[in-house]
């Protein structure tokens, strides 16, 4: 006699169903054998006994002798033993285990939640830029792989060709800000005036010219996952600016009394994001910093201040250190392809510029 | 119990490793490393922004006059359990007292690892409990600002490192400024650092100075003083009297040789062999090049004007060695040199030099 199944019997199936499901998706398990990213556990028993080698790719028996085995730890527990790599085990890497007699080979796939690494913003951000630029910043969702990551950064021109010598190619990359921030240089020796590089190849940009910057999508994040797309950012060449930032010529919008309204530096012209972080304060009369947050607008040519408590009526300074640079490396004291002509540096030991404003 | 004590009182009697202690020295990258007396190496930890020396000496003498290892790089990959694009062989050092070699490693999930030479394989050693001391790199710039919120944007990274009379001594890039900043810190560690500014005349310009980093450099004795010989990008190499690098003060050197565009220096070295000194120097885009220090010491001028021919060579004669993409470079074994090279066949291998090649 055929029955029907009732509501909660579905229920408790589906519930187990979906319990199997996700124990499957977390830990790909063989009756003897368990792995994740970070161990793979074996139960103890005849055949495990002898020999437990981890090697890297799916390896034939005959070829154990020839390849070195994963680094780890083995521990022996009750009934089972543990193998924890050095390095965590890599998504889509194949592995072959060997313990005792049997041989099992296993790969670690991409989770399906996976969020892949990508591109969030790029300093400078306005679209039209000195053709003596010298820094990009580029912000990644993730921390990203290091090793040779300057192979992975293109600037191409309007024809479609990769620009040679563009960037400089450090072996110690530069990456800050919890491993996602890249700074990347224009190549010093092209952008900088005489020097032999600028002389036999010329500036990197050309004005009027258009490029495009792109972050190739083999570019890989710190668990060796690439990107699923090439970044890519157009921008115009215009005029070199050799200009130095001049903090008389900006504008500031004072905030209003007794509220947390924004305090307001306009500069003219995009400032560098790297250089300008951390290096503006607002003090009062007494000294005191000022706590609250500044951010960037209008691709990097406003600033704004927003203050933790409200503001007071009185006096105030705005403190710029001398290292703020505009996008083509000169700094509030100096030209980047100036000549210093004393022996003693004044921007070593650097004075701090400021700008007054009154809250009434 | 009675060796322990021995060895204890030995470690104290040492004067450089009165301050060492064992533990963890929290080391997260190692940009760069040099050996000093008494098995003691220091590594430039960018990521950390740190300078640790670690005690080397208890690792026993080898013999490694056999040395060579190919496909280096797939040898680590399979010992770290990763893809090759997923590390990188951040720098070499030998123990000149030991003939030990090490080989740091950077995976790209930030693991970083320290390997031994030992029997043309690789072994591993323990960062996370050694007898160690340390000290931070401060920022000149932001000295004042150490405590403020936000220095994380801020990126040193260490280029060089090498160690004379009580001092070690650090070029490096930040990413914020273009400059050569070139640190020089008391050994054993007190909290005097002392940076100073190393700056140029590229002998393509007279008119304007450059900031360009310092890639490479060595201490030396040049005509019985102590001078720093520095390699930048590009490939100017210059020398600065040890005397005259003060602290906030801008160094010219002299530059005496211009070693062709294009290029930037990776590692030097001086090697004594047979009452002569040689200064190797393996490049990024050039081959090993020999320079010999009389030739060195007798040049008396000064290239300030341009190098007028594409990639010519001016200033101190130099050969090049049949020796192409050198990867790694130092001294071994007295008066030998080893290198890991990228062979034209795409093998990259750990081997030594043919020392013929520094006699007279």
């Amino acid at each position: 006699m055929a029955r029907e199944i009732t509501a909660p019997v579905r229920f408790v199936l589906f519930v187990v169903i979906v319990f199997f499901t996700v124990l499957e998706i977390y830990s790909q398990t063989s009756p003897e054998f368990t792995f994740n990213k970070e161990y793979i556990t074996v139960k103890k028993d005849v055949k495990t006994s002898g020999n437990f080698y981890v090697y890297r790719g799916e390896i034939p028996k005959d070829e154990f002798s020839s390849i070195n085995p994963v680094l780890g730890k083995l521990i022996e527990e009750k009934t089972s033993i543990r193998f924890t790599p050095l390095i965590p085990f890599g998504w889509n890497q194949k592995y072959t285990v060997v313990y005792g007699d049997t041989i099992e080979y296993f790969v670690l796939d991409i989770p399906e939640e996976y969020e892949y690494l990508s591109v969030t913003s790029i300093y400078p951000s306005a679209k039209t830029l000195p053709s003596n630029l010298l820094k990009w910043y580029i912000q990644f969702s993730h921390p990203i792989n290091e090793t040779h990551i300057y192979d992975h950064i293109r600037f191409i021109n309007a024809v479609g060709d990769t620009l040679p010598r563009a960037a400089l190619s450090l072996e110690n990359a530069l990456i800050s800000n919890h491993g996602k921030l890249l700074t990347v240089w224009v190549e010093p020796g092209r952008q900088k005036r005489d020097l032999i590089p600028n002389k036999q190849l010329g500036p990197v940009f050309k004005n009027e010219n258009s490029y495009k910057l792109v972050v190739l999508k083999k570019l890989k994040d710190i668990n060796g996952i690439s990107m699923h797309d090439n970044f890519i950012h157009s921008f115009q060449i215009t005029n070199a600016d050799r200009i130095k930032p001049d903090i008389n010529s900006w504008k500031i919008q004072a905030p209003k009394v007794n509220s947390k309204s924004r305090l307001l530096i306009s500069c003219h012209e995009p400032l560098d994001y790297g250089s300008t972080q951390n290096s503006i304060t607002v003090i009062n009369t007494k000294g005191e910093k000022i706590n609250g947050n500044w951010q960037f607008t209008d691709h990097e040519s406003t600033m704004f201040f927003t203050p933790l408590h409200p503001w007071k009526k009185g006096n105030y300074n705005i403190l710029l250190q001398p290292h703020i640079e505009d996008l083509a490396g000169n700094n509030l004291d100096r030209l980047f392809d100036s000549e210093i002509t004393d022996t003693i540096s004044s921007h070593i030991l650097p004075k701090v510029h400021k700008i007054k404003f009154s809250i009434k | 119990m009675i060796l322990s004590f021995l060895e204890s009182s030995i470690l104290a009697n040492s004067s450089l490793k009165v301050d060492f202690k064992t533990g963890n020295p929290g080391i997260t990258s190692i940009n760069s490393m040099t050996f000093g007396p008494e098995g003691i190496l220091f590594i430039g930890d960018s990521k950390s922004a740190q300078i640790v020396a670690i005690d080397l000496s208890t690792h026993p003498k080898v013999d490694n006059s056999a040395v060579k290892i190919d496909f280096l790089d797939k040898l680590i990959a399979d010992m770290l359990g990763t893809a090759i694009d997923q590390i990188q062989i951040t720098d070499m050092a030998v123990n000149p007292e030991n003939d030990n070699i090490y080989l740091s490693v950077h995976h790209s999930s930030g693991n970083v690892v320290l390997f031994r030479i030992e029997n043309n394989t690789l072994k591993k050693v323990s960062l996370d409990n050694i007898s160690h001391s340390k000290t931070s790199l401060i920022d000149p710039v932001d000295k004042e600002a150490k405590d403020k919120r936000g220095r994380k944007l801020r990126k040193w990274a260490v280029a060089d490192i090498k160690y004379t009379s009580g001092k070690v001594l650090l070029s490096g890039l930040s990413n914020k400024e273009f400059a050569s900043t070139f640190r020089s810190v008391d050994f054993p560690f007190t909290d005097k650092q002392d940076y100073g500014s190393l700056e140029i005349y590229h002998a393509a310009h007279g008119q304007y100075e450059t900031h360009a980093p310092i890639k490479a450099f060595i201490s030396t004795k040049i005509k019985g003083s102590s001078h720093i010989v520095a390699g930048y990008t590009c490939t100017p190499l210059v020398i600065f009297p040890m005397n005259d690098i003060k602290p906030g003060k801008h160094n010219k050197g002299r530059t005496i040789a211009e070693l062709g565009s294009g290029n930037s220096p990776v590692d030097m070295v001086e090697i004594e062999n047979g009452g002569q000194r040689y200064l190797l120097i393996a490049n990024n885009n050039r081959p090993l090049m020999k320079m010999e220090f009389t030739d060195l010491e007798s040049y008396n001028g000064s290239l300030t004007t341009p190098v007028i021919k594409k990639g010519a060579a001016e200033g101190v004669s130099y050969v090049n060695l049949p020796y192409v993409n050198v990867q790694q470079l130092d001294k071994f074994g007295g008066s030998g040199f080893l290198i890991v090279q990228r062979e034209s066949s795409g093998n990259l291998t750990l081997k030594k030099g043919n020392s013929w090649w520094l006699e007279k």
